[in-house]
């Protein structure tokens, strides 16, 4: 009864709250309703900060994720069912169709609940690779808690992530003091394809993790789906439309149980952790940054207003954006960038080692220049650089195309006609030193010209001398 | 209980480090060896110990396979371990392959491996890659963990090594500046000047040859005296043309010399008629 009150108050409490960027219809897939209290705090938050949320079972016929053609919801979150598939409002083809149409789907997997066959398959496509064993489930003897999980080492003890390069922004590293501690109860691993750069993995598993069946559990993993952080416990894929599809491996991480609960990590590696205390585990505020950057919350990025102008000679021309310039040509481009953090936009700042590139391109790109932010306002950087266009006539575009792991794509495009010199544009024959014997040549012609002509009209014709022979001189 | 573990030497690392700990794993009669290729003699034969990694580094060369057979322990009995895995890292990037032993319900394990079976990112590596033992199992019994030895990877100079090609991720690319054509140039300014000098100078040698030969304009007065408007107006406009066509050359478009430049040619053609019959007329008259 007390949830329920609080719920009203949050619910209330949304209306004044900001949401995501692309709006707030969420839609919570889930096998019963009853199902929902196991997850009250997590939804809570959800609610908080503002998602209006539908709740729907595979089953029920009431469930679509598209209303006449058109995307129903912003976001879908998927907790595990019991049945063997999803019914068929939820067909692998109909969650790529919601992501290709910009929807988000946040998947939570569970080891006790077999994945259903249409999500290993839609997994498949995305080049994400479940065990074969559809039980499978990550352990790890050196970083369990002690406390839950003695027996088994199954509830793995994860700290926050590191970014997974440096120049990568890490969205997941909460208040970034360190000693945070993950737990990732009985979580499905996920093995990710080498070749898609769309697949960026947030929570790997640690060094001495290994997956195994626990129906085999007498024998000795001799042959494990994987070891190590090859295992991707939490795996995102953000599509080229910047829609976002994470895959938690484990939803028991979103239950209230876990959200409260205390762990004391075991004997890790070289005797780490001989003295652990029992800690609260970080999973409520983790839960919330993985699912802030699915539902779009955080890692949006925007585009404002874009200016090209002529600067030749530091004169800033009054013309902006024109639709033509010269071989030559020098020219200053402007782009004003905010990032979307929470329930507001913000200026947006690489992370150090990072840059944004503009390049300008005519099939292959001409110049790649990085972009130095110059003024910032109170919800956007004002990005610029200043360069002389190639000398190369034809049809050149300004290209932004920013894309970066955990941040929305950005494809910027402004297509300009590049010229070549006009026949009065290029530099007169007297400062060609080469021409001067040619231009004095023809003023010789003229000055002998002019003298001709008056020669012509008005000269007097000498008297005629013979020599000696005959023969006239002149 | 405790004096026993003691007396093991397996114990006697995790003992000083875990004093609590009930038991633990560990190992005995491991034996690391590096056999060339068709097996024919032992290049190298070693003992593994639990607690110092092996002094030198283990040298693998290209036909080599290398051997590892030990029998797991759980509190100084043998004992199958559910995870008894070799980690192979490379210190430069911390990327990590993992070879899982071969055990047996006695907890006897084996596991071998060629660097056919190394990923070639560690084939690369400029340091000599760090092989961890792990040997765990599930209920509280402590696991092992541990640097055993150094693995030096001796790759064959004239194979050359797997084509690796970096995956496609997304982030800073390389800056491109566009490289512009060379300016045209002219020669030295001197020769210029020499040929500018030398076509000036054919003007007085063209004078100089007229008045050798007799030219002269004796008739100007006569000129103008018969026909003066003629004469004056066809010769200026002459000169008017010259400078029309130097202003074109300086800053005029064709647009702006063309209508100056009929009015001009106009008179031209208007006073050549009266000017040159004139001429005819003092060529009629035998003056010419």
């Amino acid at each position: 009864m007390r949830w329920l009150l609080s719920f009203l108050l949050l619910g209330l409490l949304s209306v004044v709250q900001a949401v995501s960027s692309s709006g707030n219809k969420l839609l919570v897939v889930l096998e019963d309703l009853a199902e929902k209290s196991k997850y009250s705090k997590y939804i809570a938050d959800l609610e908080g900060r503002g998602f209006s949320i539908n709740y729907e079972s595979p089953k029920s016929d009431k469930v679509a994720l598209f209303e006449l053609g058109e995307r129903a919801y912003d976001h879908v979150l998927l907790l595990p069912t019991k049945a063997k598939g999803l019914g068929p409002a939820l067909t692998p083809k109909l969650l790529l169709d919601f992501i290709n149409a910009g929807g988000n789907i946040l998947l939570t997997l569970s080891s006790s609940n077999p994945t259903p066959t249409s999500l290993v398959s839609l997994l498949l496509e995305l080049d994400i690779h479940l065990p074969t064993d559809r039980n499978a489930l990550v352990v790890d003897h050196f970083n369990y808690d002690t406390l839950s999980a003695a027996e088994k080492h199954d509830v793995v003890l994860v700290p926050r992530p590191d970014a997974i390069r440096p120049d990568v922004k890490n969205f997941f590293r909460g208040d970034g003091k360190g000693g945070d501690v993950i737990a990732f109860p009985r979580g499905v691993p996920q093995e990710l394809g080498n070749t898609s750069p769309l697949l960026t993995p947030i929570l790997r598993a640690p060094r001495t993790a290994y997956s195994y069946n626990p129906k085999d559990e007498g024998e000795a993993a001799e042959d494990p789906f994987g070891a190590g952080p090859q295992l991707s416990l939490i795996t995102t894929m953000q599509a080229r439309n910047s829609a976002r599809f994470t895959v938690i491996g484990s939803a028991e991480l979103l239950e209230d149980a876990w959200f409260d609960a205390k762990v004391k990590r075991s004997v890790g590696l070289g005797g780490v952790g001989t003295d652990a205390k029992s800690v609260k585990t970080a999973n409520q505020a983790f839960a919330a940054e993985v699912t802030g950057w699915t539902f779009n919350e955080i890692g949006v990025l925007k585009v404002g207003k874009i200016e090209h102008y002529l600067n030749e000679a530091g004169v800033k021309s009054n013309i902006t954006n024109p639709k033509i310039y010269r071989v030559k040509n020098d020219v200053t481009y402007e782009i004003e960038i905010s990032e979307y953090s929470w329930d507001k936009w913000v200026p947006f700042t690489p992370q150090a080692g990072d840059v944004v590139q503009l390049e300008f391109s005519m099939l292959s790109p001409f110049h790649r220049l990085p972009l130095t932010p110059t003024t910032t306002t109170k919800n956007s950087t004002i990005y610029t650089t200043s360069f002389r266009l190639p000398d190369q006539h034809g049809i050149f575009n300004f290209k932004v195309n920013h894309k970066r792991p955990f941040l929305s794509n950005l494809e910027e495009k402004n297509t300009v006609t590049v010229r070549h010199f006009a026949h009065d544009e290029w530099p007169r024959s007297w400062v060609i030193s080469g021409a001067w014997p040619w231009i004095a040549g023809i003023g010789a012609t003229i000055t002998g010209w002019v003298a001709f002509v008056a020669l012509w009209l008005w000269s007097k014709p000498v008297p005629l001398k013979l020599t000696t022979s005959g023969k006239k001189i002149q | 209980m405790r004096f026993l573990h003691s007396l093991l030497p397996s114990f006697l690392v995790l003992g000083a480090g875990l004093a609590q700990a009930a038991s633990s794993w560990g190992f005995d009669d491991a034996v690391i060896s590096v056999t060339g290729k068709g097996g024919a003699g032992s290049a190298f034969k070693d003992k593994l110990s639990d607690h110092v990694p092996l002094a030198k580094p283990v040298t693998l060369g290209a036909a080599d396979s290398l051997k590892i057979v030990l029998t797991a322990t759980e509190a100084g009995a043998a004992k199958r371990p559910h995870q008894a895995f070799l980690l192979v890292r490379d210190q430069d990037t911390g990327l990590e392959a993992t070879f899982p032993f071969q055990v047996k319900e006695s907890g006897k394990g084996k596991v071998d491996f060629t660097q056919k079976d190394l990923p070639i990112q560690l084939l690369t590596s400029s340091q000599p890659l760090r092989a961890t033992l792990l040997l765990a199992s599930f209920g509280s019994t402590q696991a092992f963990s541990n640097h055993v030895f150094n693995l030096d990877v001796k790759t064959d100079p004239n194979v050359p090594l797997p084509k690796y090609e970096k995956p496609l991720r997304y982030g800073k690319l390389d800056e491109i500046h566009h490289i512009f054509k060379a300016d045209p140039k002219s020669g030295p300014k001197i020769i210029s000047l020499f040929f500018v000098l030398s076509i000036l100078a054919t003007i007085p040698v063209l004078f100089g040859t007229w008045a050798y030969l007799g030219a002269n304009i004796s008739h100007v007065s006569k000129a103008l005296g018969t026909a003066p408007i003629a004469h004056t107006l066809f010769f200026g406009s002459i000169l008017a043309m010259e400078g029309i066509f130097f202003l074109y050359y300086t800053n005029w478009t064709l647009f702006q010399i063309l209508p100056p430049a009929g009015v001009v040619g106009t008179i031209i053609f208007l006073s050549g008629t009266k000017a040159l019959s004139e001429v005819q007329s003092r060529r009629l008259a035998g003056e010419r």
